[in-house]
């Protein structure tokens, strides 16, 4: 099963891969004399509402957004579970401390750093630094949503026979977390394939405020809100495709990572 | 006296919570671009009124800590301020939209867990363990739909409203856990035992299982309802509901600092105690366990 | 037993035929109610502060003016005031009211409500006071019940306009539209959700037969931030109209409800890219001097391709724009201007003079600097962002590369007025008023809202100097055709140097239910609704 996953994934990068290097035009050339049409046999999944191929753009969008929001899934993670652990096996004073960071974490609005991330940016960014930089600050600030449920998993851990067993055996602190991981892994990774869509949809609003990932590069959560608009519009299903595409490679990536006990 | 001590020191935690909380959006409201601006600037015929509106309030605000004491002072006199944007006090428009966020909130996470029972029943009283694949996909596919996004797809498809989402988004999250409760009766050891002694699954549900759920109730309370909190804004701005979550979003869009410090006051206010339930909890677990 | 059928089937009968006639009846007037959406809350009730669209929308509606503009033919029309005079010299205005006028709670309206009413509309604080020019110095007095006199210190252009956004309210008892003299009155407020209007049982205007109006009973403004949904909602008949419809959204109306949408051609409105020209901004010199050259200018405008622009941003329904007017203004529009043809020889042949050359695919300046900049604009406009990713393909064919960056309005706001942080920006100018007057404050150039390079202190440069000439010779010119004469040169000058690079004319969309009639479809604000107490609601 999970081979399966993991082949078809691998599949569907390459192809996009291939897609980027292969296609006859660029993935922001404009056919303007064909706006919004379905499959034709210069364009096999038709066009968006600018003229350009969506197969290329799809490909890009998958590409950039996959790799992005991966990327700041696992830096949240990352953070989230190290704060959990640390809040656990800390001394109780230090545990308290950091879940009540968490808490105000939660409660500000980080939008308007995020505004002011942007304004003290030049106007002038290239499209990929902001899109790097929208991902990079999309894990740093998503750790506190995911901090309690990783203390609550550390703690009963920490109170369970082996390890106690493992800790009056001497373990240092290192290979007790190496013997830990594997029974975090199930929540992690259930963490991590949650917060996947979350950034993909947030780099989109982030657009609304500047960063995200700015035109002319293809980004697959302003896909996703055009959804609605073109939904209206548009006379073809092919539409339909960048939410047919991340339910797939959802249904993957929890075929690859989500744990099934059996 | 240990147990007042304890209480004061929890009750210290919320209102330190609180307190940061409301002086950070103060800062970041403030300090962010846009805060002495308005869209009504650019409208060439009534500019100059605005501006000299903008001006006074900039020379009003102009010190932060100036600004924070001033806020302060207000609050401990009962005054909430004046919503920049509607006009009106901030404590009129807070009383008409907490009862529809109530609502939504209570309503949301109520059926929520009916929805979970009525999925995880079925499911957890069939014989032996295969096909947990069959299930777990679709619940963790499910999970990874963001509420915005089903809340788009719900109007699209014309169908469902804002407590059909948040139904849906709580009981895909506690789909698991009440599925394991439920499986439990049919295959933990002590249970298996009971049921090989002859005792009726009723039996068992009112003397093994319901002792136990209080605690685990409150935990599936608490989780809920922060996760609840977090979709609640999404939902309300894709559907229109006239609640909290609407109110915070308009407010952080058009920088309206009144409004947006009382909604982050409630919001603290939640979390902190929920906070509060979440620690004396696995307070009193650890001190079962040790 | 059989005598019983019969009755029971008589009776049925019957109350099958009553039902069917209820039915098929046009619903009685007076007890309709119609719908449709505002964006917002209106910002304030009270009619003297009016400063936005939703607040003008309710205040349309419910206000009850001496004059009132006549959004189909653009004259001014009697209201309240059965007819009224201006002195030769322009500084002596005299109303005389209408007998035995009444507000909506009963109370009789005299003069003495309309001086107050007009006092307070001459306050600083109320945005009206602006358009008499002079307001602190204009002087009202009442010499009878029936009478009102209105003294100018300056002679105002156009002055009757101005009655049509002023409310007459009760005296000394202001009522945040609760008590109006106008076709409604404010019912019902929920913030968040709904305005509800409820008819005025004493408006003074009657139909032909002598049916006092409005027809409809009611009216509910709801609150709808959540803009995608109002289509949905006017296809389910939740809402009767829109009053603008996205264009997108509009070609999938006229799929569904092809009788329904209706697409006047250009409003008044214009979409517009400009370049920072302010001295204070914080830009390198070389781009202040890419910026401030005409040729770069011109050259940027003779590369978009605006038919494209209208024909794909916009869906088809905007008209490519050659200046600040619309041809849908027909009395100040200049005829004798030439459409923008787009010519990349021509741009190109432009940018060589300012020493501007192809390296590669890359245009450079004199000093080798590589030409590109960045777009601002704001988020949320659909047809704006597409129209930024078509400059940016457009503008890349010379080799300018161009960044577009969308803010939210406040953060954009700061950047463009207060900073003027910012290389290029796109955004659109809503006109609400035909008469270039209310567009002084755009084209002076000490004004803040002066958009390229704001308040300057004296005129940058000899053609701004000419335009404000012009703008202040217009606003006090003696006769219309002189007025016209100057407006016609500055849009002339506003075509040879495009401080503004004027894209499009988006046109003027609505969607109107079939149910309802006597509904005129005007350019002018607001455009479905300005024949409000005649339309009437029912199945057609």
């Amino acid at each position: 099963m999970r081979l399966i996953a993991a082949s078809i994934l691998l599949v569907l990068t390459l192809t996009a891969c291939i897609v980027m290097v292969r296609a006859p035009f660029h993935y922001d050339q404009q056919d303007r004399d064909n706006i919004s049409i379905g499959a034709t046999h210069e364009h096999l999944t038709g066009t968006d509402d600018l003229g350009r191929d969506r197969t290329l753009r799809l490909a890009g969008a998958l590409l950039l957004g996959l790799l992005g929001a991966a990327a700041a899934s696992a830096i949240a993670g990352g953070l989230a579970v190290s704060a959990g652990l640390s809040a656990a096996f800390a001394p109780n004073w230090l545990g308290r401390t950091i879940l009540y960071l968490s808490d105000v974490a939660l409660t500000l609005p980080w939008l308007f750093l995020l505004m002011m991330v942007r304004s003290s940016l030049p106007l002038n960014l290239a499209p990929i630094h902001s899109a790097t930089l929208t991902f990079l600050l999309l894990g740093l600030l998503g750790w506190p949503a995911f901090v309690r449920a990783n203390h609550a998993r550390a703690r009963t851990l920490r109170a369970s026979s082996w390890l106690m067993q493992g800790r009056a055996a001497g373990l240092k602190p290192l290979q007790l977390g190496r013997q830990l991981l594997p029974h975090l892994a199930p929540l992690l990774l259930t963490q991590f394939l949650i917060y996947i869509p979350v950034c993909i949809v947030a780099e989109a609003n982030l657009g609304a405020m500047g960063l995200g990932i700015s035109e002319p590069l293809p980004s697959w959560g302003s896909m996703l809100l055009a959804l609605q608009n073109s939904a209206l519009t548009a006379n073809t299903h092919w539409i339909y495709l960048p939410i047919a595409l991340l339910v797939f490679v959802l249904l993957l990536l929890e075929m690859l990572l989500v744990e099934v006990k059996s | 006296m240990k147990r007042l001590a304890g209480a004061a020191l929890r009750l210290l935690r919320v209102a330190s919570l609180v307190l940061l909380a409301v002086l950070g959006t103060m800062a970041l409201l403030r300090f962010a671009p846009g805060y002495f601006s308005d869209a009504r600037e650019m409208d060439a015929e009534h500019a100059s009124v605005v501006r000299e509106q903008l001006q006074s309030q900039q020379q009003r605000e102009a010190s932060f800590p100036a600004m924070v004491a001033g806020q302060l002072h207000s609050w401990m006199h009962g005054d909430l301020g004046r919503s920049r944007q509607f006009d009106a006090p901030v404590s009129s428009l807070l009383h008409d939209r907490i009862r529809t966020s109530a609502r939504l909130l209570a309503g949301g996470i109520l059926s929520g867990w009916l929805l979970a029972l009525i999925f995880a029943l079925p499911l957890s009283l069939r014989r032996g363990s295969g096909g947990e694949i069959w299930i777990a996909l679709p619940v963790a596919l499910l999970l990874a739909i963001p509420a915005g996004a089903m809340a788009t797809a719900c109007i699209m498809a014309n169908t469902g409203g804002p407590m059909f989402v948040l139904a849906a988004i709580i009981a895909v999250r506690d789909f698991k856990l009440v599925y394991s409760l439920l499986r439990n009766i049919s295959s933990a050891p002590q249970f298996l035992y009971a049921r090989a002694q002859g005792f009726s699954t009723a039996r068992i549900v009112r003397e093994h299982l319901l002792p136990s759920l209080p605690g685990e109730l409150l935990a599936l309370a608490m989780t809920s309802f922060v996760l609840a909190l977090s979709a609640v804004v999404p939902i309300e701005v894709v559907f229109d509901t006239p609640g909290l979550g609407q109110l915070a979003w308009d407010a952080a869009m058009n920088r309206d600092m009144p409004v947006l410090l009382a909604v982050t006051l409630l919001l603290a206010i939640g979390i902190g105690v929920a906070a509060l339930f979440a620690d004396s909890r696995s307070n009193t677990a650890e001190a079962t366990c040790a | 037993m059989t005598l019983n059928i019969v009755l029971v089937k008589r009776v049925l009968a019957i109350g099958l035929g009553a039902a069917l006639a209820l039915l098929l009846l046009p619903a009685p007037v007076f007890s309709q109610e119609i719908s449709w959406s505002l964006k917002n809350d209106p910002g304030t009730f009270d009619p003297a502060m009016v400063d936005e669209q939703a607040a003008e929308m309710v205040r349309f509606l419910t206000g009850g003016v001496l004059l009132r503009l006549n959004r189909t033919t653009q004259q001014v029309e009697p209201a309240l005031a059965a007819t009224w005079t201006v002195s030769p010299d322009g500084k002596l205005i005299t109303f005389h009211l209408r007998d035995h006028l009444r507000f909506s709670d009963g109370a009789p309206l005299s003069s003495a409500d309309v001086v107050f009413s007009l006092k307070r509309a001459l306050s600083p604080q109320a945005p009206v006071s602006e358009e008499f020019l002079d307001a602190k110095n204009v002087t009202v007095d009442a010499p009878d019940a029936l009478t009102v006199r209105v003294h100018l210190p300056k002679r105002v252009v156009g002055i009757g306009k101005i009655f049509d956004e002023i409310a007459i309210e009760p005296a000394n008892r202001p009522s945040q539209g609760r008590v109006t003299s106008g076709s409604f009155f404010v019912a019902d407020y929920k913030n968040g959700e709904y305005v509800r209007l409820a008819r005025n049982p004493n408006y003074w205007r009657h139909d032909a037969k002598g049916v006092q109006l409005p027809y409809l009973a009611s009216i509910k403004l709801d609150i709808l931030k959540n803009r995608d949904q109002d289509e949905l909602r006017f296809l389910r008949g939740q809402y009767q109209l829109i009053e603008s419809v996205p264009p997108d959204n509009f070609s999938a109306l006229a799929q569904k409800a092809p009788r329904a949408v209706h697409d006047l051609g250009p409003s008044l409105n214009t979409e517009q890219m400009w370049f920072n020209q302010s001295p204070a901004a914080p830009l390198p010199a070389f781009e202040k001097a890419w910026f401030t050259s005409k040729n770069f200018r011109n050259a940027v405008s003779l590369t978009l391709r605006r038919a494209d622009i209208a024909r794909i941003a916009y869906s088809g329904h905007a008209t490519p724009a050659n200046g600040f007017v619309s041809p849908a203004n027909k009395l100040w529009y200049n005829q004798s201007l030439p459409p923008v043809r787009e010519n990349i020889n021509t741009a190109l042949t432009a940018l060589a003079q300012d020493g501007f050359r192809k390296n590669g695919a890359t245009l450079v300046d004199r000093e080798g600097h590589p030409v590109t900049f960045s777009l601002l604009t704001n988020a949320g406009n659909h047809a704006r962002e597409r129209t930024a990713s078509l400059i940016q393909q457009d503008l890349a064919a010379v080799g300018i590369k161009v960044n577009v960056v969308t803010l939210d309005f406040p953060a954009l706001i700061d950047r463009l007025m207060h900073k003027q942080d910012y290389e290029a920006a796109l955004l659109g100018l809503t006109n609400v008023e035909p008469d270039p007057g209310s567009m002084m404050n755009v084209w002076l150039s000490s004004s803040p809202n002066h958009q390229w390079n704001p308040s300057e202190k004296t005129p940058a440069t000899p053609w701004e100097a000419e335009i404000d000439r012009l703008m202040n010779a217009q606003d006090s010119a003696a006769s219309d055709a002189e007025r016209k004469r100057s407006t016609d040169r500055v849009q002339q000058i506003v075509a040879d140097q495009q401080p503004f690079i004027y894209l499009v004319y988006p046109n003027a969309l609505y969607a109107v239910s079939p149910t309802l009639s006597n509904a005129y479809l005007t350019v002018l604000q607001p455009g479905i609704i300005s024949n409000i107490d005649y339309i009437r609601a029912g199945a057609k």
